[in-house]
């Protein structure tokens, strides 16, 4: 994995004059999505470079060892190999970006990924996922013990009491005990879009986020009601813009939670190759958050190799 | 009661889709049309083909394929009762000027030029994402002025520099390309345009992927474009843009009006009272806030001052096609021998009267709330039915047009931004001094030859059209549904500004008051010339108004009839101009409107049944008397 991202010190300054304007906003989202199609051969890549950037997660209260031992297999192998084969891409290392489990199945996943002879990084949720409704001096155990147990990327989740009461000074304090606490792992921020009330405080929770020092913002936490939007998105990615601009660091965008279709995964790619360019299409700065998108996508890749449509009992469950 | 046969002349790449918005309201209220287009262009074929499949009613639609000269062809045709044309300005302009007096109302829609306005208080992002849809799009129908607040024009430029980097020219059809070509024509136009600014010491920035080929043009961004020069103050093609900043948002609408096309707007900004302030405040047809190029058939659209007065789309769309029930077919009442450059020129000399009977002090003109001497400093006597002088009248001349104008004009923001219900008790006012000077005025009109029961009714007629107008308009605007948009679209109707009117001879004082009472309450500011053969009982109501009504709101010049019309028909700055006189008057008239295309309504030289409810005090007269203003507001947060 690439350098950490060392944040800068906070500047309110540039929050402070930012307006977002929603219906705007929602037309041009709704524009991207009818915009840049990718057809045929095209589309088999932009598929097969979706899946390098998934972080198969799994984060139900009924997980255990033999579920997270067949998700870390299956993020090894994502895509059947004679599928790969006749697109010749068998012997390109495709796998996918991470693997994403709660705290306490960490050690699991780190054993089964071992045993399976991958070194894709196990991601773990921490600091009171997904509510974040837990004492500071708990979340921050949380990451230390992920840490502890062989996590190589966390992915924290901010305080919202402070984003709708406007605490900007103390919401960037937390996010940089995070970044502490994370000491050489990775640091994701989720946002929890869905529960900040307006696109103007994504925005602004988007720079706080990125100015306290995280590697990645995300969108949500495939929890609330609304997770992972191409509005929010497109403002989060303007953030991002924004604060490459204003620092020349580089920050990378996950969106989580909702994204279940092939199709949806290229819209994704589209946006970030308009809004940010060639260089964010890649693991190191872009991850999508998701569980069945892998199912749809190889479903779609044996469809392309094939041109049959595959049942799901085809494929390999993950 | 609809119109007739409709002409529509159409200019090369017109979008299929506004062909359909003015074709189908006219058949939709029973006219027929004839569309002229030009060869060459595969749009219109689709729409003959079209055409051909409407077999139960052969003929309703027909299309012909042909240059721009068969436009005035088309129009002499008899039975055509409308002609639409769509296109560039000068070629709108002489198009008027060909067809004075022949006949058929004209609607024109030009400049396809649009304005966005970004504040401070903008999202300056999606403000740049309107410029993309306002400007680089196929949706787009011009070029685009752009007006930046000076504190946010680094942040917008670097944005949209980055944004054009990433537009995709190529065919249209193909569904991953932003914008496509519209012809070698609009190709040049526009090479032209850059190479003449980069020559004014402007900065020209282009970008996106473009093939190399013609007739493909890289989207435009031109800034530093000196105010000055003459490639500021003429149309920008398509697709550029021209940014200009501005400080204060009072200089924004200065430099936004301070153009002679008027068509459609954009306001980007956050606060929602600057929002409306700017919206309120633009001569244009249609302003979107925080989003621009939104249409629905439902809203209509068109523009004001010289983008034309052709709708469509919406009630006003409908009226394009409609006419009040009961009046005739128009019919060409064109005279060839009509020397335009020598019309009311000169002032026919008169001699002086006999021996005078009785002292008659002349009355001067009614101008800035008093009366005052005219300009040339003689009068000119007025006869009664019997041959003897009545009174002696101002002589007014273009000297005093000029003064009545600009005092109009200085009437003209206090008048309009009066709420309905004070412009209604002004006029209540007027109303009960008129019916106090009755005995006065029957007896004025009396001495004209106006039998006495006729005279009453006149007079009690004008009293009861004040105060119906009065309490007739009190609607600021309406909200319209829009299908597609969450919130709101305002339909307002706004004053024209300032309307001169040219009194007909029959019925002297009841025209006068008929025409005067719609006009002023819809917020205009009026310039009159009452009826040259009886003027004084106009002159008596300007007493009146001299004590009730602001200054310079009514100005009233006597004179010669065809030197005042001269005067009023070639001013650039009135905004529309009814004619109630002769027919050659009405054809100058018309041909000197093309000057800076103001309204005009015409009698033809025929008379008006004034007495009548629906001649004279009908919706027509309230129709004409203010334009529509489209005010878009979508709404989320």
């Amino acid at each position: 994995m690439s350098a950490h991202q060392q944040g800068t010190e906070l500047d309110l300054s540039w929050i402070s004059k930012i307006q977002v304007n929603k219906p705007a906003v929602l037309r041009r989202a709704e524009q991207i999505q009818a915009r840049r199609p990718v057809k045929k051969e095209w589309q088999a890549a932009w598929l097969l470079k979706a899946v390098t950037c998934i972080d198969l997660t799994t984060l139900s209260g009924d997980d255990t060892a033999s579920n997270i031992q067949r998700l870390c297999y299956k993020a090894k192998y994502p895509i059947r190999e004679d599928l790969l084969k006749a697109l010749n891409m068998h012997d390109k290392g495709i796998t996918t970006a991470a693997v994403c489990v709660y705290p306490a199945r960490v050690c699991d996943a780190v054993k089964a990924l071992k045993a399976a002879g991958c070194d894709i990084p196990v991601a773990s949720v921490a600091t009171g996922f997904p509510a974040g409704q837990t004492h500071l001096k708990t979340r921050l155990e949380e990451i230390r013990l992920a840490v502890e147990d062989g996590a190589t990327e966390i992915d924290v989740v901010i305080n919202r009491t402070l984003v709708l009461t406007g605490q900007w000074k103390a919401l960037y304090d937390e996010i940089r005990q995070f970044r502490k606490a994370c000491g050489e792992a990775h640091l994701k921020t989720i946002l929890a879009t869905g529960e900040l009330g307006s696109l103007t405080n994504v925005y602004k929770a988007s720079m706080i986020a990125m100015m306290a020092g995280s590697d990645f913002i995300k969108t949500s936490t495939g929890k609330e009601t609304v997770n992972a939007t191409f509005p929010v998105a497109i403002v989060m990615l303007r953030a991002i813009r924004d604060f490459f601009w204003k620092t020349g660091n580089k920050v990378g965008f996950k969106p989580a939670g909702g994204i279940r279709s092939a199709k949806d995964s290229l819209v994704w790619l589209s946006l970030i190759k308009e809004e940010l360019g060639d260089e964010w299409m890649k693991p190191e700065l872009f991850r999508i958050g998701a569980s069945t998108l892998l199912a749809d996508i190889e479903r779609q890749i044996y469809h392309h190799v094939t041109g049959r449509y595959a049942a799901y009992h085809d494929l390999p469950m993950s | 009661m609809r119109t007739g046969v409709v002409g529509l002349i159409l200019p090369p790449t017109f979008p299929f889709l506004d062909m359909m918005w003015r074709i189908c309201p006219a058949l939709a209220v029973g006219c027929t049309v004839v569309v002229l287009v030009p060869p060459a262009t595969p749009t219109p074929l689709l729409l003959a083909q079209l055409a051909g499949e409407l077999a139960p009613f052969p003929g309703i639609l027909n299309v012909i394929s042909g240059p721009d000269s068969l436009g005035p062809v088309l129009a002499a045709q008899p039975g055509v009762q409308k002609v639409a044309f769509c296109g560039a300005t000068e070629e709108g302009r002489a198009l008027r000027r060909t067809l004075a007096g022949w006949g058929p109302e004209l609607g024109l829609a030009l400049a396809a030029e649009s304005l966005l306005l970004l504040t401070e208080v903008a999202d300056v992002d999606s403000a740049v994402e309107g410029i993309v849809d306002a400007a680089w799009s196929d949706r787009s129908p011009g070029g685009l002025r752009l007006l930046i607040q000076e504190a946010v024009w680094d942040e917008t430029m670097r944005r949209l520099q980055e944004r054009m980097g990433r537009l995709r020219c190529g065919r249209g059809l193909d569904g991953a390309v932003d914008m496509g070509a519209r012809g070698a024509a609009a190709r040049d136009l526009a090479q032209r345009y850059v190479r003449e600014a980069q020559s004014q010491g402007a900065q020209v920035f282009q970008a996106g992927s473009v093939p190399s080929d013609s007739p493909f043009f890289p989207p435009t961004l031109v800034s530093d474009l000196p105010p000055a020069s003459p490639c500021a103050q003429a149309e920008v093609p398509w697709p550029l843009v021209v940014a200009s900043p501005f400080r204060t948002v009072k200089e924004a609408l200065a430099v936004a009006n301070g153009t002679p096309r008027g068509g459609s707007a954009s306001v980007w900004s956050e606060r929602l009272g600057q929002a409306l302030e700017l919206a309120y405040g633009l001569q244009v047809g249609t302003v979107w806030i925080n989003a621009h190029g939104l249409r629905d058939p439902a809203v209509p659209t068109g523009g004001c001052k010289e983008s034309g007065s052709s709708w469509h789309g919406g009630q006003d769309g409908l009226y394009e096609y409609l006419r009040p029930s009961g009046t005739p077919a128009w019919i060409p009442y064109l005279s060839k021998t009509l020397n335009y450059d020598a019309f009311g020129l000169a002032l026919p000399s008169t001699l002086p009267a006999g021996p005078e009977t009785g002292p008659a002090p002349p009355y001067g003109l009614f101008v800035g709330g008093r009366f005052q001497a005219p300009g040339a400093r003689s009068s000119r006597p007025i006869r009664d039915s019997q041959g003897s002088l009545h009174g002696y009248v101002a002589e007014g001349g273009a000297k005093d047009i000029r003064g009545a104008v600009e005092a109009a004009h200085q009437a003209a923001p206090g008048w309009m931004s009066q709420s309905p219900a004070a412009r209604a008790a002004l006029l209540w006012a007027l109303a009960a001094a008129l019916q106090r000077r009755e005995p006065n005025l029957v007896s004025r009109l009396e001495r004209h030859g106006v039998e006495l029961k006729v005279a009453k009714v006149e007079v009690e007629l004008s009293v009861k059209r004040l105060r119906a107008w009065g309490a007739r308009v009190q609607a600021q605007g309406c909200a319209l549904q829009v299908a597609e948009l969450r919130g709101p679209v305002l339909q307002l109707r706004e004053p024209l500004g300032v309307l001169a009117i040219v009194c007909p001879d029959e019925w002297p004082l009841l025209a006068f008051v008929s025409l005067l009472a719609p006009a002023l309450v819809h917020g205009n500011t009026v310039v009159l010339v009452p009826s040259g053969a009886c003027p004084i009982p106009a002159l008596e109501v300007c007493q009146e108004m001299a004590t009730l009504l602001p200054a310079g709101l009514v100005n009233v010049v006597t004179g010669d009839q065809d030197h005042l019309t001269r005067c009023l028909a070639l001013h650039q700055d009135i905004q529309a101009l009814w004619y109630f006189g002769s027919a050659q008057g009405s054809q100058f008239v018309e041909w000197a409107s093309a000057g800076n295309l103001k309204l005009v309504w015409v009698n033809r030289g025929c008379p008006r049944a004034w007495d009548q409810e629906a001649e004279g005090a009908g919706p027509e007269l309230g129709r004409r008397a203010a334009r529509t203003k489209a005010l878009w507001l979508p709404m989320g947060d």
